[in-house]
């Protein structure tokens, strides 16, 4: 323990890195390694990485290029989480170490491996056409290249955050929905999404959002906050989701999809009661076939325990709800003020 | 008497109502006085936002300024609401034309939302106000035996600028509160994960395989029962786990009880009283 101590703080002591491995060509499953090397305090979780593909196995393969936080190709779990490995200090992960001294490195999750601590970035690529993320310019074709677009500040503001992006994929791996179904939209896709459809130079917003609302797409998502929480450039992806589910609401109507149905719900019941009626709200959201079949059979569960939720009649109205009510509608009228100002814009 | 104005989510009222019984039982075993706002709404369960967020701001102004009339801090318990009410307020602290905006509003109930009440769960209250010393010292049966997995649920961790109580990557104070109560915390991958709620009616797939993998730790963990503070991963857990084990070909269960009856087991209540026979998995 003293030696440890010591070490410590001479700023430098060995670490384990306990590193996921797996060659499809060669393995039939995977495994993990573990490499000790002696590392220097300020040492970052990819130098260590690189030290022991030069040193101690040259077979290691991981994917790595500006090391210092801009290329966003070093994406892997480190001590679980999805992180740069280029931004990550041994010293911070050795706190975090479930086994004291050991270091876990594996892929990032929710994309298809390819070896060791490289995955397959294509399904990611694939989404990002099949939802259109890029801007479909507006300028005629005979401007092209002789005029600036221009965008105002306040437009800048609304996606600045957004275009920090750097596709390191470590939301995509932390994505709750996404480890529940490949299929899903995903948070960075999402993310650019929002970016494009906010975009005044671009042309394709209504087709872009058409598709944000199927299947798998935007309302999919289940408000986990894991890709804003593991973001290395700290963007507020969850606020770009709501943001395009604003968007969808305002421009495809409350009607469109159950997602917007089932959001739309809590507006109609707040202003009514000011409490949400849950009883109906699957059969407002999916239509009573849909709620008949996949609820019946657990709402007898709940009847025998009587926990199922008081049909709408028997939903107390919160105290005062007159002149809340009144106050709501007010906010309405407002709200309508601000759409009329920002169209006559 | 440590008093507090206590927020009453919807689903408290409707499918969870055991929770707030069980807080009747042992409140006063604790020292603490929940006022119950009967005046306050839903809080949007994180959907009016991006519904609509100036009434978003509006109703959530309202439900604190009601806290705030007494000169009490607002307690909730269930964690999308406290989310959403901690989101709500950060807004109107951040955004002064906001604030005014709706406070011009908000005048017509003689209410004023001013900033200074706190929005808190009610397991940072059990940990941090009574704490866990006078917690021990209440407890009359123990939950020695028992391994308890610790399920924290998104929205009381996530996003970590709103909440900040505990390290959304490494969370602990449900793991001091059942320690406190005599019981056995076991290591939980899952416990900082998400139970699927909000997608429930959406994609239903989805949500259930969610819940599964979390719930499927749990039994493999052989925990003889799950622990949230959130009524809504309850419903989840408890309500549709035979769904989400099916789905996930798992044959096997386990229950799953809120923070308010795991302390009213401790403190001496009945299974029964505190409303656990309601559960569908018991």
């Amino acid at each position: 323990m003293t030696e440890i101590i010591d070490q410590h703080q001479e700023g430098k002591r060995d670490v384990t890195f306990r590193v996921f491995r797996f060659n499809p060509q060669v393995d039939s499953k995977p495994y993990f390694d573990d490499y000790t090397i002696s590392a220097e305090r300020g040492i970052t979780v990819l130098r260590s990485l690189n030290y022991i593909k030069e040193h101690v196995d040259a077979t290691l393969s991981f994917r790595a290029f500006c090391q210092a936080g801009i290329c966003g190709s070093c994406g892997m779990r480190v001590n679980g989480i999805s992180k740069l490995a280029c931004t990550s200090q041994v010293w911070d992960e050795l706190d975090k170490c479930r086994e004291p001294g050991i270091i876990r490195v594996e892929p990032l999750r929710s994309l298809p491996m390819i070896k060791d601590l490289i995955v397959d970035m294509d399904p990611l690529v694939d989404k990002m056409t099949r939802y259109s993320n890029w801007i479909d310019s507006t300028m005629p074709l005979a401007d092209m290249g002789k005029k600036e677009f221009l965008i105002s500040e306040e437009e800048f503001q609304r996606y600045d955050k957004a275009t920090d992006c750097i596709l390191c994929a470590s939301c995509v791996s932390e994505c709750s929905i996404l480890r529940a179904n490949k299929e899903y939209v995903s948070p960075a896709v999402l993310l650019k999404s929002y970016r494009m459809n906010v975009d005044s130079r671009d042309g394709i917003h209504d087709l872009r959002l058409a598709e944000l609302v199927k299947d798998h797409g935007v309302w999919d998502c289940t408000h986990c906050y894991r890709c804003q929480e593991s973001c290395v450039k700290s963007i507020p992806i969850m606020e770009a989701i709501h943001a395009i589910r604003e968007d969808a609401l305002e421009s495809r109507g409350p009607r469109d999809t159950s997602g917007a149905k089932h959001a739309e719900a809590f507006m109609e019941d707040i202003e009514k009661k000011g409490k949400l009626v849950e009883a109906t709200l699957p059969i407002r959201t999916n239509g009573v076939v849909w709620t008949l079949r996949n609820l019946l059979p657990m709402a007898m569960k709940m009847i025998v325990k009587r926990r199922t939720p008081p049909p709408p009649p028997l939903v107390k109205s919160a105290k005062g709800i007159k002149v809340f009510r009144a106050m709501f509608r007010e906010m309405t009228e407002h709200v309508k003020q601000d759409h009329l100002k920002s169209h006559k814009k | 008497m440590k008093r507090y104005a206590y927020y009453m989510s919807c689903i408290n009222e409707s499918m969870t109502k055991e929770v707030d019984r069980s807080i009747d039982f042992w409140q006063k075993d604790l020292g603490l006085e929940f006022v119950k706002l009967h005046e306050g709404t839903c809080c949007g369960g994180s959907n009016l936002d991006y519904v609509s967020p100036k009434h978003f701001a509006l109703v959530n102004a309202r439900n604190i300024a009601l806290a705030e009339k007494m000169g009490l801090d607002l307690i909730v318990s269930c964690n999308t609401c406290l989310m959403t009410i901690r989101t709500a307020k950060k807004k109107l602290d951040e955004t002064p034309a906001l604030k005014k905006e709706v406070n011009d509003i908000l005048k017509k109930e003689g209410l004023e939302y001013r900033g200074t009440s706190e929005v808190r769960h009610l397991l940072w209250v059990l940990v941090d106000d009574v704490g866990l010393d006078t917690i021990k010292a209440k407890v009359t049966v123990p939950l020695k035996n028992y391994r308890i997995a610790p399920f924290y649920g998104c929205h009381i961790l996530r996003p970590s600028t709103v909440l900040g109580r505990d390290n959304p990557l490494a969370p602990s104070s449900l793991d001091q509160l059942i320690e406190a109560l005599g019981g056995q915390t076991i290591p939980f991958e899952h416990k900082n994960r998400c139970c699927g709620f909000h997608t429930l009616l959406v994609a239903e797939e989805e949500s259930l395989n969610v819940a599964a993998e979390a719930l499927e730790e749990a039994i493999n963990s052989k925990a003889d029962f799950i622990v949230t503070p959130c009524p809504l991963c309850h419903t989840v857990l408890d309500g549709y786990q035979s769904k989400a084990l099916k789905q996930a070909h798992i044959d096997s269960s386990i229950p799953v009880f809120h923070i308010s009856e795991m302390v009213g087991l401790a403190l001496g209540y009945t299974a029964k009283q505190l409303g656990i026979k309601r559960h569908i998995v018991c």
